[in-house]
This record gives C-alpha cells, sequence and structure tokens, in this order.
C-alpha cells in the first residue's frame, strides 16, 4: 500500500508541468555557465593562471569534470535551495488551498501516514533531483571540454586536484552528498507546508531560514558557532572534494542533518495533526 | 449509521456547532439543513475525522472517528461542494490516486465505477477538460469506489445546472435503491431534501432545531386556514360545537378528528359569521423551515469550555 501510495505521489509531482519548467531553468543555467566557461575569456583565464601558479597543466585540469563542478557552485547555493522549497511547500499547503487535501482526508488514511508518503516523495524527487543535475552539468560539459583531471577551487578552502578516476569518484560523491543537503530543504518547506499557511508562505519561510542562517554563519562575529547552524552542514557536499575527505566530519554533519530531518518532520506532523482541515 | 452525541466545536472563541446530537439511522437518505454558516460542513468534517470536535463523541459505522478514522471510514465515500482533482492527471489517475488511499482497487472496479457514472470514454482525458458535470460524475465515482455503506454529499448540488441537478438527485435515488446506502445529503435546496430524505436535521447558527422524519417537519395535523369577518368569534363558536382542537396566527384552525370542512362552514354560516375563504394547509419544508428559522433567530451562542 506504501508503494502505490508512493508512486501516486511521484505521479502528482511528475504530472506537473511545473516540475519540468524548474529542471528546465536548471538546464538553462548549467548551459549559460559552459557558454560563459567555452567562450568568455574571464573565467577560463583564471583558472588557467591559478593552475599554472601552482604547477599544474591547465591543458590536463580544465576539462569536462572541473567545469562541470564549477557549475554545481551556484546551483547548490541558489537554484537548488529555491526549487526544493517550492515543491517542500506545495506538498500539503498546495493541496489544503485546492481542496484536494479535504478529499484525501475523506478516507480512511491517517495523517501520519500521509504525511509519511509525501515526505518520502519529496525525498525521494531530491536525490532524483540531484542526481540529474550531476548527469546534465557533465552532459553540458562534456559538449565543450574533454575528459581529464578535477580541479576545485573550494571557496575559503585550499584548492583540490585529482586524476581523472579520483576526480569521477569525488564527483558522483559530492552528487549523493548534495541530495542530503536537498532533502533536508525540502523537509524545513515541507514542516512550514503542515502549518495553516500558503505554499508561497511556507517556501519563503523555508528560503528565509536558510538564508538567515548561511549570513549569520558567515558573520565573524559567529566563526565559533558555525557548527550551530543548518548551514554549515548543509555544505558537507563540498567536503566531498578536500583532500583528503574529512570523513568524520561528514558523519558528523550527516548524523545532524537526519536530526534535523527528523525534527522538522516531527514538528510538521504534529501541526498538521492539531488542525482543523476545512475548506 | 452516525452518532453524534453532543458534539461542540467551537473556533477559538466563536462557537460553530453547540451540544449537538443526531443519529442518522441505517439505510435513510438523511438530509442536513442550514443557512451559510449554520455549521453543516463542520458537523460533516467531524463526521469524517477533519474537523476534531471540542466536547463530545463522534461514531460513524459504531467506531469512535477520532480513536479509530481508519476504521470508521473504511466504507464511507464522500463528494463534497465544488469537485476538486488533479487537473493536470487524468479522470482514470485520478481515481486511482483516490481510491489508493483506502485499499488497492483494480483496474476491473475502476472501469465498473466509470460506467456506471456514465465516463466510460473520457477517463484517459485530463480533468481540466472536464465540464462541471462531468467533474462532479468524476467524484461520485471515487466515492463510490470504496464500495461505501455510507456516501456524504456535502452540497453537491452547487454550481450544476437544472439537468445536472436532476441527474444528482436521480443518481441518489439510484445509490440508495440498488446498493442500499445510507446518505447524508447537506444542501441549501430546500426543493432537492424535500425530494429525496427520509429523515432531515436542521441547524441554525451551530445548534440543531429539528430533528425527525421528513412526514413530520411537512405534516400539518389538519391544519386549516380560515379567513372569515371575525376570526376569534369563530374559534369560539368552532370551539363550543367540539370541532377545532385549537387555533392559531389569527388564521389557522386545528379541525377535530372526523370532522370535514364543510361542517365548519355550515356552522359559522349559520352563526352568521361569513366565510370568505377556508382551505386546507398544505406546508411545505422550504415554510417549515423559514418558520423554524423565524423562530430561533434570537437563540444565543455558547462560549467556548474554560482550560
Amino acid at each position: 500500500m506504501f508503494l502505490f501510495q508512493l508512486r501516486n505521489e511521484l505521479w502528482k509531482l511528475f504530472g506537473k508541468k511545473r516540475t519540468y519548467i524548474g529542471f528546465l531553468i536548471f538546464v538553462l543555467g548549467q548551459t549559460l555557465i559552459v557558454m560563459l566557461f567555452r567562450f568568455a575569456a574571464g573565467p577560463g583565464r583564471q583558472m588557467t593562471r591559478l593552475l599554472e601558479l601552482n604547477g599544474f597543466s591547465a591543458q590536463e585540469y580544465i576539462s569536462t569534470l572541473t567545469v562541470a563542478t564549477f557549475m554545481l557552485f551556484p546551483i547548490a547555493y541558489l537554484l537548488l535551495p529555491l526549487f526544493v522549497s517550492l515543491v517542500g511547500g506545495d506538498f500539503v499547503a498546495k493541496e489544503a488551498e485546492d481542496g484536494t487535501l479535504r478529499m484525501i482526508l475523506a478516507r480512511p488514511v491517517t495523517r501520519l501516514r500521509l504525511l509519511g508518503v509525501k515526505w518520502a516523495a519529496g525525498a525521494v524527487f531530491a536525490l532524483f533531483l540531484s542526481l540529474a543535475l550531476g548527469v546534465t552539468g557533465l552532459t553540458l560539459a562534456a559538449l565543450g571540454f574533454h575528459w581529464g583531471g578535477l580541479f576545485v577551487a573550494n571557496p575559503g578552502e585550499p584548492f583540490s586536484v585529482f586524476g581523472p578516476t579520483a576526480g569521477w569518484h569525488h564527483y558522483v560523491a559530492a552528487h549523493l552528498m548534495l541530495s542530503f543537503k536537498a532533502v533536508t530543504i525540502m523537509s524545513l518547506a515541507f514542516m512550514f507546508s503542515c502549518f495553516n499557511v500558503k505554499p508561497a508562505t511556507a517556501t519563503i519561510l523555508a528560503l528565509s531560514f536558510v538564508f538567515v542562517n548561511s549570513i549569520l554563519q558567515n558573520i565573524p562575529y559567529f566563526s565559533d558557532f558555525t557548527p550551530w547552524f543548518l548551514t554549515y552542514h548543509l555544505d558537507l557536499w563540498r567536503q566531498m572534494f578536500t583532500q583528503p575527505v574529512p570523513w568524520w566530519k561528514i558523519f558528523q554533519s550527516l548524523s545532524l542533518l537526519a536530526g534535523f530531518n527528523l525534527t522538522f518532520f516531527v514538528t510538521g506532523a504534529t501541526a498538521f495533526f492539531l488542525r482543523d482541515i476545512k475548506t | 449509521m452516525i452518532e453524534l452525541e453532543k458534539v461542540d466545536k467551537f473556533f477559538g472563541r466563536r462557537c460553530a456547532v453547540a451540544e449537538l446530537s443526531l443519529r442518522v439511522p441505517r439505510g435513510e437518505i438523511f438530509g442536513l439543513l442550514g443557512h451559510n454558516g449554520a455549521g453543516k460542513s463542520t458537523t460533516i468534517g467531524m463526521m469524517l475525522g477533519q474537523v476534531w470536535p471540542s466536547r463530545g463523541r463522534v461514531r460513524v459505522g459504531g467506531h469512535d472517528i477520532t480513536m479509530h478514522r481508519t476504521r470508521a471510514l473504511q466504507k464511507v465515500g464522500a463528494i463534497f461542494e465544488t469537485p476538486v482533482f488533479y487537473d493536470y492527471l487524468s479522470g482514470w489517475r485520478n481515481l486511482e490516486i483516490f481510491s489508493h488511499y483506502t485499499a488497492p482497487t483494480s483496474p476491473q472496479r475502476i472501469r465498473e465505477v466509470i460506467e456506471w457514472v456514465g465516463l466510460t470514454g473520457r477517463e484517459k482525458s485530463k480533468v481540466k477538460t472536464y465540464s462541471h458535470g462531468m467533474r462532479t460524475r468524476l467524484a461520485l465515482a471515487q466515492a463510490l469506489l470504496p464500495q461505501p455503506e455510507l456516501l456524504i454529499l456535502d452540497e453537491p448540488g452547487d454550481g450544476l445546472d437544472p439537468e445536472g441537478i436532476h441527474d444528482m438527485r436521480e443518481t441518489v435515488r439510484r445509490l440508495h435503491r440498488e446498493f442500499g446506502m445510507t446518505i447524508l445529503f447537506s444542501s441549501h435546496l430546500l426543493n432537492e431534501v424535500e425530494q429525496l430524505c427520509t429523515r432531515i436535521c436542521v441547524l441554525h447558527q451551530g445548534q440543531k432545531v429539528f430533528e425527525g422524519a421528513l412526514a413530520e417537519a411537512t405534516q400539518t395535523r389538519n391544519w386549516v386556514r380560515l379567513n372569515t369577518g371575525d376570526f376569534n368569534a369563530a374559534v369560539q363558536r368552532l370551539q363550543q360545537n367540539k370541532l377545532i382542537t385549537g387555533s392559531s396566527e389569527g388564521k389557522f384552525i386545528t379541525l377535530a378528528d372526523g370532522v370535514g370542512s364543510e361542517r365548519v362552514v355550515k356552522i359559522l354560516v349559520e352563526a352568521g359569521l361569513p366565510v370568505f375563504e377556508i382551505a386546507r394547509e398544505e406546508r411545505t419544508l422550504e415554510s417549515f423551515y423559514l418558520k423554524l428559522m423565524q423562530d430561533n433567530a434570537a437563540a444565543p451562542l455558547p462560549l467556548p469550555p474554560k482550560n
């Protein structure tokens, strides 16, 4: 039954045009970055200088993997939170607004079960989105650049270089970790969506929470408290590009993100359980 | 089939339903009447476990809806005033989605129901291409899929044209006749209620002002409208002759058993009282309803319980 219901939620999600329009915007963004890298002098020249100053061959490292990873940064910080918040914010609030929630809750399904199915569909979507972005990023970069090593200029960290095989592994792992970020932001929007609010309100609240966290985390005054911020742990995908990979830090962030997800779900479920569902 | 026991519902300090006790017997077509904001939808919400009662108990099919919601709703179907669906999906897909919240449903069963409601041939079209009448039929299909014993219709005639209302009425009759379903019908359309329901409950500002058989509501107990030169003198004369058992509103008399209007006329004419009009009073549900509303216009609402 759970699988049937999960499949139905995915039908609802992937049946909407908006889902594909959002994804199209991602692909357009990625295309723009590849074109800038390929045809504008700025980004490529800067990277070449950085590589050559450190004794690396620009020819070898300005590659498909490097460009695909380069485009990951703006997407992970701007587009991904926006899109998963939109999806998460819609899950309950949009159905309540449209009236379909009342139709569903005329059925013998518990509210907890309903939320569980919806959250699971959101998690599947977030995972799919992160992996799909990895694939489209790599495909678009491959159209303009050769296969080679991976060079990552991780902001605030020393840069990293990997051979083609190791680089590929790190790229895949980073996207897997990125999916945890996507799931967590989706859960946050999902939690707000469970309250008696409009879908847009749930999305805005989730985005505000993430951006305010990010701003506070980057204020020097709070530098001693950075591990207390959600956004610090959401950045775990970036750790996959550091050498060596700080696995303990990643497991710590993963366990905290699991805790955040659980908290968001329980808070949302409690609010939803206490609510009266009316037109 | 449905039992409400001293149910209250407050939204903040506003009382939506007060001390409502109600019994919908199995096999009845039960009408829930009331003005806008009388508490009909809130009452239905409480029957479906969508709205939590502030006090009291709601049982559906013998199960407490708050404690055992899934068991209580196992054999319940519901349709709400404006049928809403996932417009970007097909009718068939919508039926699959809604029915899977009850139990896995076979394509054969979905096909049967689609045929029953008369949507065959349009089930694969997107719902956004459906007319209001087709949406109503789809809503009925989703309600019928779990083979319900109880069907709750919350203002199902809203937005339908006269033909659609007629179809809806016939469908309700058919459901009752063919499947013996218990039907709870909430509506503003008194004419529909009068034609369909066997029992009714009237709500006014969240309070029950009448519950009983429809016949009881429209029964006029030998009421006769009498228009005469002097109503009080006429009543006095008729009472002396034991022809009436009561009078009201300065124009109605209640005839004693076995008394016909010709005897009344005879006595009055013999007494020199002119009779301008005498006619049996036929009370419609509408006049009954309006009278009830008038009588209960100033009923005070209770305050929420202090915690």
